[in-house]
């Protein structure tokens, strides 16, 4: 009895041993795949998390909601401090509000002597989070706005206020949008009023790092921090933040869009821009083309192409 | 009864599952502010290892590659790596289960302990070698202690609510009879 169950446990024993080889195989096998041929691996993840992650929507709505209230329950017990600030606050915003008006119209009487027309294609898809990237390492949310709505790759994504992140990784009905937080995020960005060029990359704190400046001296804490249009990734004058000084001296961005409280999300439609890529024939003409027509036409048409630069 | 047994085991394999699909569930909330500068435990590993070294017929390999892949997938980590990792490490616990199983808790806590420790170092390592860019030090450091700082409240739960325990002497030939 007991050596046939001595048995039975080594021939079970073999077989798991086989069973574990080939597992921790295919799982290494799925990890070098994914190490050589990245993109096509993400559009599975993306469409793993397409549909796993909608399943959970119903449980998560009022799981979240209930935290939230429990969050809200707390904070009454110092609902009157609250009051007292939120006065003071309303004071300070009332004061604003006449200085946005103002230069509200201001701004209407410009742009109306200007004529200037904003760029009617720049409209956008809301979307609301559902998930968070579950973990401490990567900073990207869940959105709940996909291929089926139009969604590409790249695209910018704002709350009301500020730019949150850029699209990376599109399923047919949710999209992942990396925040600028992350450490594998930069965008090109302008400094105003100063308009020097840096870069704002993540490094996974609450406020990114303002890198490449080209000298510090005209950057102080404080001024407004855009997208630059630069590379073509994201569309020009974007509002990204305010410069900040960590005690560190390095300069960081504080964002303007409420990273604590995301929930809806605004993807800016982009199509792809137009690029300047050739110098244009008017500044340096094209030399094969010319060559080519010298050869093949006549002498009667290179005569009439002859005399038109001394017109000019 | 021995029918029974044999639905008791597998709800008890299914209540594995279950319970790493809330963890996943629970940490794909978006409750928590984007950035934080701590790591909250791994209670799939916590949980994965304190079944294994209790009851390993209850998280068979099939379902703990099942979720660690899940979760690579969910978690935006390099799939594959981490769950092969995990696996390795509680398969390497499973064969140390019966010398464990006569000694202390703590005795239990330290293999546990560099176990842990040693699949961290390895998932570094390898993406280290392959220019992947690591998660910060200082939070996967984070997080290793703070799954091993949750690891006897994990052990604590399943051995009372759950009811996962270390085989008593003589109730292996109960169960074989049965």
């Amino acid at each position: 009895m007991a050596r046939d169950r001595a048995q039975d446990n080594d021939y079970f024993g073999q077989l798991r041993k086989l069973l574990l080889a080939v597992l921790v195989l295919c799982l290494l096998a799925i990890f070098l795949v994914w190490r050589i041929d990245s993109p096509r691996v993400e559009r599975f993840r993306a469409q793993v998390i397409d549909t796993v992650v909608p399943n959970f929507d119903w449980a998560m709505a009022p799981v979240t909601g209930a935290v939230n209230i429990l969050r809200d329950f707390q904070s009454y017990q110092r609902i009157y401090q609250q009051n007292q600030e939120l006065r003071r606050e309303l004071q300070q915003m009332k004061s604003w509000r006449e200085a946005a008006l103002q230069l509200e119209q201001e701004n209407a009487r410009l742009l109306d002597l200007n004529n200037v027309q904003l760029d009617p294609r720049l409209t956008y898809v809301t979307g609301v989070v559902l998930a968070d990237s579950g973990s401490p390492f990567r900073q990207s949310v869940l959105i709940n706005v996909g291929a089926r709505d139009g969604i590409v790759d790249g695209w910018a994504t704002m709350d009301g206020l500020g730019l949150v992140g850029r699209i990376s990784g599109v399923g047919e009905n949710s999209a992942r949008v990396v925040l600028l937080t992350d450490s594998s995020s930069g965008i090109p960005v302008t400094v105003q009023p100063s308009g020097h060029q840096a870069l704002v990359a993540g490094d996974n704190s609450g406020s990114p790092l303002l890198t490449f400046l080209e000298d510090d001296d005209g950057v102080r804490p404080g001024d407004r921090v855009m997208t630059s249009g630069d590379g073509g990734v994201f569309p020009a004058g974007l509002l990204v933040g305010r410069v900040t000084q960590d005690p560190g001296g390095r300069l960081r961005v504080r964002l303007s869009a409420d990273y604590e409280r995301l929930e809806f999300l605004r993807v800016l439609r982009n199509w792809a821009q137009e690029r300047i890529e050739d110098p244009g024939s008017l500044v340096e003409p094209d030399t094969p083309a010319t060559e080519e027509l010298s050869e093949s036409a006549d002498p009667l048409e290179e005569d009439e192409i002859g005399p038109e630069p001394a017109d000019g | 009864m021995a029918e029974r047994s044999a639905t008791f085991l597998w709800s008890m394999r299914f209540l594995y599952l279950v319970l790493c699909g809330l963890v996943m569930f629970i940490h794909l909330l978006p409750l928590e502010p984007v950035t934080t500068f701590w790591a909250a435990p791994d209670l799939m590993i916590a949980l994965t290892f304190a079944w294994v070294l209790r009851r390993p017929e209850y998280a068979p390999l099939v379902f703990i590659t099942g979720a660690f892949l899940l979760a690579d997938f969910l978690f935006h980590r390099p799939p594959g790596l981490w769950a092969a990792l995990v696996l390795i490490g509680s398969q390497t616990l499973r064969a140390k289960a019966p010398d464990l199983r006569d000694l202390t808790f703590p005795m239990e806590w330290l293999s546990v302990a560099t176990t842990l420790i040693a699949i961290t170092i390895g998932y570094r390592m390898v993406l280290l070698i392959l220019v992947i860019d690591a998660p910060p030090l200082s939070l996967s450091l984070i997080q290793v202690l703070t799954t091993l700082a949750a690891y006897p409240l994990v052990v604590l739960a399943s051995q009372t609510v759950l009811r996962v325990r270390k085989i008593a002497p003589g109730e292996v030939d109960a169960m074989r009879t049965s």
